[in-house]
């Protein structure tokens, strides 16, 4: 009985609201000690932090008090939502029709481009106008990239700093930044990087995939994410190659030269921030070109079943290597920038822990999903460079982690295909749980959300 | 050489550790023939039809799939891409559909070339992919058509009834333009009208688009009236081959089914 009380889901959902708003409340409240420690929970608002002096109370009634509304919302959400937004048809009602008109949003993806360009002018901030580059659209560049490995081929690839750390020492390597003589003898300029980075990705792309990409799933990501290590092991201890843990000698600013136009990139993060708006609208034709077309196609019969894609004679190895290769572009080209904007490379940027953050934005802008994905990225990274612009007191730099995983276990639980899903993301999903028996309200809240 | 056999299936032995699946198999197929194979539960007909599009390796004997323009291919050996993309269709037991894809689009994945590294042709939908789009589209409609599920195009696989599709799946197939058509258990959880059905569009599929089918059944109705020749597995190895009458008359084969009868053996 009290088993089966406890597997209803409103009572499931009540629990998993009541321990998300428990952790943000630990995270937020006074350290606690070994004597106290649910001092989060017991202690009470100071004076300034509560809202003239309404909420002067313990700290738990308003934990409670927030726990109970967050429930009522998503109670209501679950019951009504599907209601409100479809206009009172039911997602499940009658066969899944599937309407594949390509919808036309040529228009506003012209509009948010011109956004984008006017952008930097609109905040018009050195911080802001670097943090677009270093902290946005390098990882859109990057998330982007990452999102045609894991979204449209299925791959867990958990070493894809790998990719942008080849791009961006192959830049200092082309501009004779690195111990290792440039190619041909003579320092090239870092725009001529961009060539060398992208051949030497891809190249990479088919040299990790060709002998891994037979593994599936957890053997696969296990393989990746010890790629990504040989690679900043290699960028830390081979000193005479890569300059070790003292970084690289200082990259030049690149400079566009052809014919009679000639642009040189300076200090200013603006120029660099058009760069790298203009690589990721190349990578987002590129790549949604990519997905509509037969490759695509491949792509998704090879997620969705393998052994029923091979009996139509595609070659699972050929579609995955290419995804390896395709999406470790991007990040080459993001490792380029990186590389020329920053001006000085370390290993130590090129950790697990940077392939882990560009893998959160996928799954939380939605994998499979372009658009999902560059929105899910500009949020969480905006919100990051916020953070660390102007930290809320007491806040530092790591904290973020313990956030964004517990949005990331709130959006599995809740919107378990991203935030803008693919459709196709969310049909798998909903049909896995389907087909799992789950419980009528989760075959609901699986296919709604 | 018998070029009119598009199979020829010599002393296969095909083993998992000590299991052993298939026993010294030998068959073969006569082009444009109907063919099934039947046995009891765990006679290894499944384990033939994977060894035979390249999914097993068996560990003994040849497999040669003979090709309507006189080229033979060694099957073992071969990855199953290869296999499939030399004229091998098949349809799976437990129907694996892309089941999150509209019918038409399930189709239209077999119908697609996937040779060739075409990433920068797919990519920019010069003349040739557009033209190539064209034929895919058209030949998918007009295969949904011939199953029967023109008007199912834009429904999910998923939402499909069991009957329906398993006739997506072999449109599907029969989408890469095969030679041989291989039907694992198609009747599998079909009601007896569309049992009915499906046999037609079996026969149909072999009489107008002239492709040879090897089947896989346990309905011995369907079996005995679509087949032209049989194959009996028992234990991983062929115990009987004939014609329906035949097979029916065939004591061993009664013997495998039912078993031995209690005089027969005293």
């Amino acid at each position: 009985m009290i088993r089966s009380f406890f597997q209803r889901a409103p009572i499931r959902r009540l629990l998993v609201v009541v321990g998300v708003v428990a952790v943000v409340e630990l995270i937020t409240g006074p350290p606690g000690s070994n004597q106290y420690p649910t001092s989060g929970f017991t202690g009470s608002y100071s004076e300034a932090a509560s809202f003239f002096g309404l909420f002067r109370t313990q700290r738990w009634v308003v934990f409670v008090a927030l726990a109970l509304i967050a429930w009522g919302i998503v109670e209501f959400w679950t019951r009504y939502g599907a209601a409100i937004r479809s206009g009172g048809s039911s997602a499940l009602a009658g066969p899944r029709q599937v309407s594949e008109k390509r919808p036309v949003r040529v228009g506003f993806a012209l509009a948010l481009l011109v956004l984008g360009i006017l952008l930097p002018h609109i905040v018009n901030n050195a911080f802001w106008q670097s943090a677009l580059v270093t902290y946005v659209a390098i990882y859109v560049l990057l998330a982007i990239g990452l999102n045609v490995v894991v979204g449209f081929a299925g791959l867990l690839d958990l070493g894809y700093v790998a990719f942008y750390a080849i791009g961006a020492y192959t830049t200092a390597w082309v501009t004779g930044a690195l111990p290792t003589p440039p190619p041909f003898g003579h320092a090239l300029d870092a725009f001529w990087a961009i060539p060398f980075a992208v051949v030497f990705v891809v190249i990479a792309g088919v040299l990790l995939g060709a002998p891994t990409l037979r593994l599936r799933g957890d053997y696969l990501a296990i393989v990746t994410l010890g790629f990504g290590e040989i690679i900043t092991i290699f960028a830390n201890n081979l000193y005479g190659i890569t300059g070790g843990s003292t970084g690289t000698k200082q990259i030049p600013h690149p400079v566009f030269h052809v014919g009679p136009i000639k642009y040189t990139w300076g200090l200013a993060p603006v120029p660099y921030y058009y760069l790298a708006l203009g690589s990721v609208v190349l990578f987002l034709v590129v790549f949604s070109l990519l997905q509509r077309s037969r490759v695509g196609r491949a792509w998704t019969a090879i997620r969705e079943d393998e052994v029923a894609a091979e009996s139509l004679g595609i070659n699972p190895l050929k579609f995955k290597v290419m995804a390896f290769a395709v999406g470790a572009a991007s990040a080459g080209f993001a490792g380029v920038i990186t590389a020329s904007a920053d001006n000085f490379l370390f290993p130590s940027s090129f950790t697990l822990v940077f392939s882990i953050n560009i893998l959160v934005l996928v799954i939380l802008g939605g994998m499979g999903s372009i658009s999902g994905v560059v929105v899910g990225a500009i949020i969480i990274q905006v919100v990051q460079a916020y953070l660390n612009h102007t930290p809320p007191s007491g806040y530092q730099q790591p904290d973020l982690y313990i956030y964004v995983g517990a949005l990331l276990i709130t959006m599995m639980i809740f919107r378990p295909a991203g935030l803008i899903p693919s459709r196709q993301r969310r049909r798998e999903i909903t049909l896995y749980e389907e087909s799992h028996e789950g419980h009528p309200d989760e075959v609901l809240l699986g296919d709604d959300v | 050489m018998t070029t009119e056999n598009v199979f020829d299936v010599e002393h296969v032995t095909l083993r998992f550790g000590g299991v052993v699946s298939l026993n010294d198999v030998s068959l073969f197929q006569r082009r444009g023939e109907i063919l099934a194979v039947i046995g009891p539960n765990g006679a290894g007909k499944t384990s033939l039809f994977n060894s035979l599009t390249g999914v097993y390796q068996p560990q003994e004997g040849t497999i040669t799939f003979h090709r309507a323009d006189g080229r033979a291919m060694s099957v073992i050996g071969k990855k199953a891409h290869r296999v499939a993309g030399a004229g091998v269709a098949r349809t799976f037991q437990a129907s694996r559909m892309f089941s999150a894809l509209s019918a038409f689009d399930n189709v239209k994945i077999g119908a697609e070339d996937h040779r060739g590294f075409g990433v920068v042709g797919a990519m920019v939908r010069g003349p040739r992919t557009r033209h190539d789009d064209r034929r895919s589209d058209a030949k998918t409609v007009e295969l949904l058509r011939f199953v029967g599920l023109a008007d199912r195009a834009n429904v999910l696989a998923a939402s499909l009834s069991y009957g329906e599709r398993r006739r997506l799946e072999i449109a599907r197939g029969l989408a890469t333009e095969p030679e041989v058509l291989l039907l694992d258990e198609p009747a599998a959880g079909t009601n007896p009208a569309e049992k009915l059905d499906l046999a037609r569009l079996i026969r149909r599929v072999r009489d107008e688009l002239g492709v040879t089918i090897l089947l896989i059944e346990h309905d011995m109705k369907l079996v005995m009236s679509l087949a032209e020749r049989l194959y009996v597995l028992n234990f991983g190895s062929v115990i009987a081959e004939g014609t329906p009458a035949e097979i029916r008359a065939n004591p061993v084969v009664v013997e495998a089914y039912l078993g031995t009868s209690a005089e027969a053996s005293a």
